[in-house]
């Protein structure tokens, strides 16, 4: 028996992740997420192959089920295009908070192509609600809980652990008879304001599959950036400068405006912070309907104060940004592509007392890209022009596990193989190599349409004869006291452990029975043959020879009358 | 089982004992032998030996121990989680028990090591969790070993290490947290090992092997990279307990190496964000441990965040980041100005926070040479602003004054400091709260007259002026004694106040003088008002003093009074209008005169004979007075006349003083007409003789004085009662000089009628200066009213030399009173209107 792992996307490269694993002969798809990056037919996995590869009339029998970890549109972009143009009907698995959240994002990337490219679709915005309602109406979508055990069928277990990365992100565990498999999605080693770290337990599994986004970054402390962070904010609001933290809704929003009122509220500041956004006050009232899915200081306080009330999160209207004096404004989108982080940008850019915080990524092309590399002081968009003087703060924060995180996982979960996906080729490479040295682990990182078959092991059920188990435990006792009388003697400076030793015995399998374990004795009894004793007649001291054969003999029909 | 005294008891000598002591040890390892024998068939087991019954030549006990240890550590192989961690458990008690300067003990440690090391990657948290606590024990058995032989322990404890960095990154909660616990208790580890706890990148070095294994058959991964970056994990971690306990050992490491603590320091100063309070202050009291080593060292970039903790919202916090900050050593200037400006902003901010003075002083105090630079830019500062513009009051002057000042004191004095002498004279005001950040070592006398000395003041001339003070005298304060020092703000005397007060008071009683002799041409509403401002003054000045002077402003204030009534008095005698009936103001303000002066003579111990003969001069003329109002020689003033008199010449009788032309006047009078018609007669003559002579000299004056109190009960919270019926008040009393001579009495008034109540006191507690105490006073005739108010002060009896003229009520006082207390008011409601 062995699972056969296929990577559809995500091999070698960061985006549209999915794989499909057999595993003792059931299909399972982690992940249908979309490429950002692409808009041909690299933009989602190459589905049709798979199928002519698999001889499977449709989707829907080929594949058990599908298993999305969390909402981001790299792990879930491609759903509605393989339900609604591939046609799966089957179950779709994703945790609660990624099936209410999921909606916004997919509502989010419809408005996005909507406004941005009137080009052809491989699937109609209409494909993208009917797929919402399905998630959202639908039971075909079924809801997880963390550690809950789902049977998906007879044979398929599956099971989510958190994963921290980002709210409702799971790293999925999946067990067919004595195969077992763990995605894990994206995940996050280290915890952050807002969500916890990874969490597991120890499995005995076959293959780990891992994401690899910093397979060879180490990051150091996030505290180090989280300081310069707020002595530039504060920096800046003391001296009566506006702050724009451009952001995406969810996550990164949080964590920041949780760090800032935090310090808010122990430096007793009165400067106002803003969210602009519907969509982030929107996902603040989910989040503080998720609390179980956050990190453990949330879970704890929350019933004294919910954090995501945030305290000094003052009402906004558009307006305001032509206000005098000092504030922090949370605006999206999160590379100022447009919308109304651009808008308070343009207004907000020319004084140098103020300041912007930027993303550690940002896509080519926008504005907050061109601010990274170098800083202009003049930015043209469209017809406009924008003076840049204002300070800009770059602030990365990764909810991606380092190259540390991966490898404490691996050793944690001690696989017998590893799959790398979700990284780019030369480091996983890299990692490769650290995995098989250091943890002395089979490791390999396919490329997109590539599949990788291993092994796995088969336990085979047996029982031992009362016989068995007593000799063994004889042959225990005996040796540990003659270790203990040893020890009596030298004074303890014996080692005292390993008391395993090899017990023999023979295994006995026949047709149609199970199998056992059996003393040598024991064998002759089952087998129904008698014991033959051959002799060596010694050449010499013929006398001696006879009366020891005669012992033989007596003892030998004792053993005999003993067994009978 | 375990015993240590067992298994030390190797020694032929003790083995008496041990065969004693080790009969009543059996029955405890016993069962537990006897359990794990019975499944084992082997005949040999019966007949194996009861070690404590052979002759203990092998050691007595041991074999029990190690049969226990044997049990436990096969125990520990068993399938059953629970029972694998109850196995680790029994194992770390068997350790805590072990003496570890025992031979045994390095077998059992050993031994109970090993098998922690195979159960380091358990399935079951709870066995991992017991794995941590058994190799922590081994650790320290293995460390207590050290003392009696060093080598070769040192790459175990590295190891050791290593394997329990490789624990606390656990995925359970506790067992991380024990594995830091653990870390922090660790009593030797190398410095590579060390530093690389703190950077998850793996640090080169070729000392330390990184040979590769191939892991995964060897249980724990005994290599560096484990302890890779272990605290930065620690201080990242989700829980907080797991995040503070980090933090502590991470404090507690620091002690072994100088680089390390240099860069735990980034980490701690990091830790300063965190969202869970109790997480910072641990970090706080790390940083201050590390600080108390001498081994902190702040940089420019922690700086923000360090003064960002002195205006924290947290008291607490402010409190240990001002102590930390005391401590540290920085390195430049910069540092040093922004530190001292961001303790300016938290004075400003929380000006109740006096320590921040001391803190001031003391890090001026480290850092010599950059306080004298602060004090050159203050000299100019001061010597720039014109007249008014620089206020005192100001926190930012008053910290740089601090500052500057603090040079003198500081340590470096290779270094020739040039604090220029405007400092001097401008820090004099702050003299206290210099001398309470030297933590009381100097004598504030010595320290105002080298301050007076260096600032170029002829001001203290006649004590002695040691030049080079700040240099010559020993006033190191103790690093470690900062926290101390801070308590004495609260102490009594104020060397410079005092100084202040006395030139004050010399200034007033000059004034009053004066104020005396222009009583002749009568403008008595000149001389009056002129004695109110004096007496205002004198209550000012009173307020901010205590011990003698305070005493002596009191009775100067009661001085006043008298001296105002006289003139007051003499002012309606001169007016001699005898056709008056009744109470008149004359009267009344007679009595008061009797009541200052008998104040004045009766609450005050200590009086020395010069301010007792100005009383006693104040008496005569009441008395004078007294005789002149009722225009009849009354025998009783006459009396009493004359014992005055007598009591002065008693006074004088050894030419310290010399008897005033008043006095002696009226003692002619006396003499010559026992009758005392003269004295009427030659009142106003002799009135003219009378001269104020006032003096400052007060000696030890202290003042008797009671504070009474009621608990709980106001006008909206009276007390109740049923009419007719006694009624119980508890007081709350405490006395000031009061002796056991005394007599005091409880006078409760209602309206007018009065009860008096003995005081009795000796069960008091407290000691001669302060007495305080409470007591159930009755009050036996309750008023037939829904409420009323009682009044209640402490009166003290003079005793009046036998001449009594009191007549008080029944078991009221013998002798006339003086009130001690305020009179306090206690209400009440009967129950029937409750």
């Amino acid at each position: 028996m062995a699972i056969e792992c296929l990577v559809l996307g995500a091999g070698q490269e960061v985006g549209k992740s999915c794989v499909v694993v057999t595993i003792g002969g059931k299909r399972v798809m982690f992940d249908c997420g979309m490429h950002m990056g692409y808009h041909d037919h690299r933009h989602y996995p190459d589905f049709a192959r798979a199928l002519t590869a698999w001889g499977a009339p449709d989707f829907t029998t080929a594949i058990s089920c599908v298993v999305i970890t969390h909402f981001h549109l790299d792990h879930i972009g491609a759903l509605p295009y393989f339900t609604e143009v591939c046609g799966y009907h089957g179950p779709i698995y994703m945790t609660y908070p990624t099936k209410a959240l999921a909606p916004f994002m997919l509502e989010d990337y419809r408005k996005v192509t909507m406004d941005q490219r009137g080009e052809e679709e491989q699937y109609s915005y209409e494909d993208i609600l009917r797929c919402m309602k399905k998630v959202i109406l639908d039971l075909s979508v079924i809801p997880m809980d963390l550690k809950q055990t789902v049977q998906v069928d007879k044979d398929l277990v599956i099971r989510a652990y958190y994963a921290g990365h980002v709210i409702g992100a799971a790293m999925i565990y999946a067990k067919v008879g004595d195969a077992a498999m763990v995605y894990t999605g994206d995940y996050n080693m280290t915890p952050d304001r807002h969500l916890g770290a990874a969490q597991i337990d120890r499995l005995m599994l076959d293959l780990l599959i891992t994401e690899s986004t910093y397979a060879k970054t180490i990051r150091d402390s996030k505290h180090a950036r989280e300081r310069e962070f707020l002595k530039a904010v504060h920096k800046c609001v003391s001296s009566g400068g506006k702050v724009l933290i451009p952001t995406f809704a969810l996550g990164r929003a949080q964590e920041l405006c949780m760090l800032l009122d935090d310090y808010w509220e122990r430096m007793d500041l009165k400067v106002p912070i803003y969210f602009s956004a519907g969509l982030t006050i929107q996902a603040n009232v989910y989040y503080k309907m998720l609390i179980g899915w956050t990190s453990q200081k949330i879970k704890e306080s929350h019933a004294v104060h919910n954090p995501f009330d945030f305290k000094h999160v003052c009402h906004f209207e558009r307006s305001f940004i032509n206000n005098p004096g000092p504030c922090v404004l949370f605006a999206t989108p999160g590379m100022i592509s447009g919308g109304f982080s651009l808008e308070a940008f343009k207004k907000w850019a020319p004084s140098e007392k103020n300041l912007i915080t930027l993303p550690g990524y940002c896509v080519s092309g926008t504005i907050g890209h061109k601010l990274m590399c170098g800083k202009p002081t003049r930015i043209d968009y469209k017809d406009t022009h924008i003076d840049v003087r204002c300070q800009i703060h770059q602030l990365a924060f990764s909810p991606h596990t380092d190259s540390k995180g991966i490898m404490d996982l691996t050793e944690f979960l001690s696989p017998k193989h590893v799959i790398l996906v979700h990284g780019e080729k030369p480091q996983m490479a890299f990692l490769k190599e650290r995995i098989e040295s250091e943890l002395g682990m089979p490791c390999y990182f396919p490329g997109n349409n590539e599949s990788v078959s291993i092994p796995t092991t088969q336990n085979l059920k047996m029982s031992a004869t009362e016989r068995f188990i007593t000799s063994c435990a004889v042959e225990q006792g005996k040796r540990s006291l003659h270790k203990r009388n040893l020890i009596c003697r030298t004074g303890l400076s014996e080692v005292i452990g390993s008391d395993e030793e090899a017990a023999e015995g023979v295994l006995l399998m026949e047709k149609h029975k199970s199998r056992k374990i059996l003393c040598e004795d024991e064998l002759l009894e089952v087998l129904g043959m008698e014991r033959h004793l051959v002799q060596f007649e010694p050449m010499v001291s013929r006398i001696v020879a006879a009366v020891e054969s005669e012992l033989q003999r007596a003892k030998a029909a004792d053993l005999d009358s003993d067994g009978k | 089982m375990g015993d240590p005294h067992l298994l030390s008891s190797a020694h032929p000598t003790a083995s008496a004992a041990a065969a004693a002591s080790s009969s009543s040890a059996r029955e405890h390892p016993g069962p537990i032998d006897e359990d794990l024998a019975a499944p084992d068939p082997s005949p040999s087991v019966a007949k194996r030996p009861r070690v404590a019954a052979e002759p203990p030549a092998s050691g007595g006990c041991v074999p029990y121990v190690e049969a226990d240890v044997r049990a436990l550590v096969s125990m520990a192989g068993g399938i059953y989680p629970l029972a694998r961690a109850e196995a680790l458990r029994g194992l770390t008690a068997v350790l805590e028990k072990v003496d570890p300067s025992s031979r045994a003990s390095v077998a059992i440690t050993e031994c109970s090591y090993q098998c922690a090391v195979v159960l380091m990657r358990d399935d079951d948290n709870g066995v991992r969790l017991a794995v941590v606590r058994l190799v922590d024990a081994c650790a320290r058995n293995f460390s207590a070993r050290l003392d009696f032989d060093a080598d070769g322990y040192g790459d175990l404890m590295d190891m050791i290490f290593l394997q329990l960095s490789s624990m606390a990154r656990d995925m359970c909660t506790q067992v991380r947290m024990e594995a830091f616990a653990a870390l922090g208790k660790m009593q030797r580890v190398s410095e590579g090992v060390l530093l690389q706890s703190l950077y998850k990148k793996v640090i080169k070095t070729d000392s330390m092997d990184v040979s590769i294994i191939n892991g995964q058959k060897l249980p724990p991964k005994l290599k560096i990279p484990c302890a890779a970056g272990i605290f930065s994990h620690g201080i990242e971690d989700e829980f907080y307990q797991v995040r503070r306990t980090a933090c502590k050992s991470l404090g507690a490491l620091a002690k072994f190496s100088t680089q390390y603590t240099e860069k735990a320091l980034d980490l701690l100063m990091d830790m300063m964000n965190d969202d869970s309070e109790a997480v910072r202050l641990q970090t706080l009291e790390a940083l201050f441990h590390m600080a108390t080593y001498g081994c902190l060292s702040v940089q420019e970039k922690h700086m923000h965040m360090f003064l960002g903790l002195l205006v924290d919202a947290n008291a607490l916090i402010r409190d240990a980041a001002l102590k930390i900050l005391g401590l540290v050593n920085m390195p430049k200037l910069q540092i040093f100005k922004s530190a001292v400006d961001g303790l300016i902003t938290s004075l400003e901010k929380y000006p109740e926070e006096q320590d921040i003075y001391g803190i001031l002083f003391s890090i001026g105090k480290n850092h010599g040479s950059f306080s004298a630079n602060i004090a050159k830019h203050l000299a100019k500062e001061i010597t720039m602003a014109s007249d008014g513009e620089l206020i005192l009051d100001k926190p930012r002057v008053k910290a740089l004054l601090i500052v500057s000042i603090s040079a003198p004191f500081s340590d470096d004095k290779h270094k020739k400091l040039n604090i220029p002498s405007i400092i001097f004279s401008h820090a004099i005001p702050l003299l206290e709260k210099v001398s309470c950040a030297l933590g009381g070592e100097v004598n504030q006398d010595s320290l105002l007259s080298y301050l007076c000395h260096k600032g170029g003041m002829p001001f203290w001339e006649n004590r002695s002026v040691s030049a080079e003070f700040g240099e010559s005298e020993s006033c190191n304060v103790e690093k470690v004694e900062i926290g101390a020092h801070v308590e004495n703000t609260a102490k009594e005397t104020k060397c410079l106040d005092e100084v202040l007060v006395m030139q004050s008071m010399k200034s007033i009683l000059e004034i009053v003088e004066g104020a005396w002799t222009m009583r002749m041409p009568c403008n008595v509403c000149e001389v009056r008002s002129i004695l109110r401002t004096c007496k205002e003054e004198l209550r000012l000045l009173a307020e901010n003093s205590s011990g003698s002077i305070g005493a002596f402003l009191s009775f100067l204030s009661e001085y006043l009074d008298a001296i105002l009534f006289i003139v007051e008095i003499w002012q309606l005698i001169q007016l001699d209008n005898p056709y008056t009936f009744g109470l008149t103001s004359l009267d009344i303000l007679l009595e008061k005169l009797d009541m200052s002066v008998r104040r004045m003579e009766y609450c005050y111990v200590g009086l020395n004979r010069v301010l007792e003969v100005q009383v006693l001069e104040l008496s005569l003329i009441a008395h004078l007075f007294r005789l002149s109002k009722i225009a009849v020689c009354s025998k009783v003033v006459l009396g009493k006349l004359l014992w005055v008199i007598n009591r002065l010449e008693d006074l004088c009788a050894d030419g310290s003083c010399e008897l005033s032309d008043f006095s002696r006047e009226i003692k002619k009078a006396c003499d010559t007409s026992p009758t005392g018609d003269n004295l009427i007669g030659s009142i106003n003559n002799l009135f003219q003789l009378f001269r104020l002579k006032p003096t400052t000299d007060f000696g030890m004056l202290k003042v008797i004085n009671a504070v009474l109190r009621v608990c709980d009960n106001n006008s909206e919270n009276p007390l109740q009662y049923i009419c007719g019926l006694p009624v119980g008040i508890s007081f709350k009393i405490s006395l000031w000089n009061v002796s056991s001579h005394h007599r005091l009495w409880l006078r409760m008034t209602i309206g007018e009628s009065m009860q008096h109540t003995f005081l009795e006191f000796s069960g008091f507690g407290g000691n001669d200066e302060v007495k305080s105490g409470s007591m159930v006073a009755p009050l036996y005739a309750t008023p037939k009213a829904c409420s009323f108010v009682l009044q209640v002060c402490l009166v003290m009896e003079c005793p009046s030399a036998g001449i009594s003229t009191h007549q008080g009520g029944h078991g009221g006082p013998s002798d006339c009173v003086v009130q001690l207390s305020d009179e306090l008011n206690v209400y009440f409601v009967s129950v029937s209107q409750w």
